[in-house]
């Protein structure tokens, strides 16, 4: 035993042990030739080091597998988190984030954050007419127009539906309007939804952030400004003012209180004569609502209108119009000439809602009115060529004998040859066409060409917004018949109209 | 596959008169795992699709090495093995060997000549080859 004590080969296994003990798994000790007892031991020591080697070995190699699975799951959700997941853009968690880390940069020196709001003009009509892949289609073009103009700096994030904001760090006003007008620019451009163009505009809010401000802040102002942009006739950038809450606050106290309007009887419909150019006959009358305000008075569409179409309320608003509307036109059976029409406007929305047809159908008999009374005007934006729905209901008035009338037609990117494609009778055109006619000759011989070819085309023509004898003058020179302004009349309550239909004609014409 | 070093390699691979087969290393052999795959890949060979059992003598083996230990764990025309050594570091291997890799046939570790015989007629194996 003693002997076996004395071999140094226990002394240079102990040392083995120690090694391995200490983390050196490639540590070894060769056996002797001896292959006693010993070297059993040391071999097995020898074999076991290898196995425990190999199995830290593999299972750090796991451990780095699973590290590397478990970063890239969280890249994953992070990317996820932070990015809109159609266009690839920032969302609006990760905007929030850089206004932030923008804004503490502001407060060590930096100029503060600038932040626009974008919201398309367009959009819900390219979504509901043309179907939400179109719509997929028109996000991913504008997040790719919106990225190609800002600097590397700016952060593009797609807020929700169709609203996008892009954050300029440190900019000074005129980069950022810069900026704004060359954003506004793409997006006036048009998209190509599969072999057709589309127009989608865009209203810009802009904010230039201040020190001490926060993120939500600074985006409520943002869209603050991009609902002035949008009530100032959309497409065009508003920079935030202090005085644009109180409108905010104001529509948002519209769109709660305009559900019970219609049910208390505050709307009226107003009428605006139109006349036959040539003799000043009243052919017809639009019908405008108003609402008679118990506190703020009397308030015209442009003020709630585009609340009623945001908040929802725009279906029950027109039902409410098409059957006065109607009820009106039955009260004026033993007054109004022959012929003659109620033209009544027709938002987007009502004319994809397809029961339309038949609810104007049974208000007509309800009333006994006859169809060829009343005729629909829908704005030339608010139709698209591909519309199924809407072009479905448009025909199926028609068919029902309802005229059918294209309202501000050169407002937007229509060619006439659009025109030929809807199932339409009249042609509004809109007053900014006549507007330039006493400055601007060419916009006259530019006019009756539009005339001309309207005419061609087997429609009729309506002129709004005349508003002097000369400017009816000159487009009676032109050839239009039909015309409508101030200079005719301005929109009157229903008992005032009837006067004027019992005392026809109106017009001082100098004919 | 690399071709080992001359004094890594098997010494000798033979059919004996009961047609089994005998597997010899050197004196010192350190068995690597491309030495190993070169000795069962004759052992197939020399088998031409039959299956005989086997002795391997690995008396005074330096070594064997991992992946050789894995070549052993893999199905080859041998249909039984006995691994002779005679010293307690050949025991040590041998059953290193066993215990890592799951033998795809009756394989055990013998200092006895005679008792790994006995071990490998207990099996049964294609004479006629």
């Amino acid at each position: 035993m003693t002997e076996a004590f004395d071999d140094k080969r226990l002394d240079e296994l102990v040392d083995l042990i120690v090694k391995l003990a200490s983390g050196n798994l490639t540590a070894r000790l060769a056996p002797s030739e001896a292959r006693d007892s010993v070297d059993a031991v040391i071999t097995g020591i020898n074999l076991l080091a290898e196995e425990l080697d190999l199995m830290y070995k593999t299972l750090e190699h796991r451990v780095a597998e699973r590290t590397a699975d478990l970063d890239q799951a969280r890249r994953d959700m992070e990317r996820l988190a932070l990015n809109d997941a159609l266009t690839g853009l920032a969302n609006r968690s990760l905007l929030a984030d850089r206004i932030g880390q923008a804004i503490v940069r502001s407060e060590r020196g930096e100029r503060p954050p600038c932040v626009l709001l974008l919201d398309l003009d367009e959009f819900k009509t390219i979504n509901d007419g043309l179907g939400h892949s179109a719509g997929d289609g028109v996000l991913v073009e504008v997040a790719r127009r919106l990225s190609s103009v800002v600097r590397n700096t700016d952060t593009v994030a797609r807020l929700g539906g169709d609203e996008f904001a892009i954050l300029m760090p440190g900019t000074s006003e005129e980069d950022a309007l810069r900026i704004a007008h060359r954003a506004l620019a793409e997006l006036q451009k048009p998209f190509s939804v599969g072999d057709r163009a589309v127009w989608a505009g865009a209203s810009i809010g802009v904010c230039f952030g201040q020190r001490g401000q926060t993120a939500d802040l600074l985006l409520r102002d943002a869209d603050t400004a991009m609902y002035a942009a949008k009530a100032r006739g959309r497409g065009n950038v508003q920079v935030f003012r202090a005085e644009m809450h109180y409108a905010a606050q104001e529509r948002l106290q519209v769109g709660s209180e305009l559900g019970f309007a219609i049910a208390q009887g505050q709307l009226r419909l107003h009428y605006q004569p139109i006349v036959a150019l040539a003799t000043g006959k009243i052919m017809a009358v639009e019908a405008l609502v108003r609402w008679m305000h118990p506190e703020r008075g009397l308030l015209l569409p442009a003020d709630f209108i585009p609340v009623a179409e945001d908040s929802g309320h725009i279906v029950e608003l027109g039902h409410w119009v098409l059957h006065t509307a109607i009820r009106q036109l039955s009260d004026w059976a033993d007054t109004m000439p022959d012929p003659f029409q109620v033209h009544i406007n027709l938002a987007p929305v009502e004319v994809r809602w397809p029961g339309l047809t038949e609810f104007v159908s049974a208000a007509l008999e309800q009333h006994a009115v006859g169809p060829d009374r009343l005729a629909v005007e829908v704005s030339e934006t608010g139709l698209m060529i591909g519309d199924i729905a809407g072009l479905e209901t448009l025909r199926t008035l028609r068919q029902l004998g309802v005229g059918i009338e294209i309202d501000d037609f050169g407002t937007g990117y229509s060619s006439i040859s659009y025109l030929r494609r809807l199932p339409i009778d009249t042609v509004k055109i809109d007053q900014s066409l006549i507007s330039e006619f006493a400055s601007d000759s060419e916009q006259i011989t530019f006019v009756g060409a539009v005339l001309r070819l309207i005419e061609a085309l087997g429609l009729r023509t309506v002129a709004e917004g005349i508003e002097t004898a000369t400017q009816m003058e000159q487009l009676l020179a032109l050839g239009c018949l039909y015309g409508q302004g101030t200079f005719f009349g301005e929109p009157v309550p229903a008992a005032e109209m009837t006067r004027l239909l019992q005392a026809r004609p109106i017009p001082a014409s100098s004919s | 596959m690399s071709i080992p070093p001359a004094d890594n390699r098997y010494e000798s691979l033979t059919i004996d008169d009961e047609g089994f087969l005998r597997l010899l290393w050197p004196v010192g052999a350190q068995i690597t795992g491309p030495s190993a795959q070169e000795a069962f890949d004759e052992v197939n060979r020399i088998c031409a699709g039959a299956r005989r059992p086997m002795l391997v003598d690995m008396a005074t083996t330096k070594s064997v090495a991992r992946e050789a230990r894995a070549v052993f764990g893999r199905p080859s025309a041998a249909s039984r093995i006995a691994l002779l050594g005679k010293s307690p570091v050949d025991r040590v291997i041998a059953n290193f060997t066993l215990g890592v890799s799951q033998v795809p046939c009756p394989t055990r570790f013998f200092t006895d000549r005679a008792k790994a015989m006995a071990f490998l007629r207990e099996g049964p194996h294609d004479r006629s080859v």
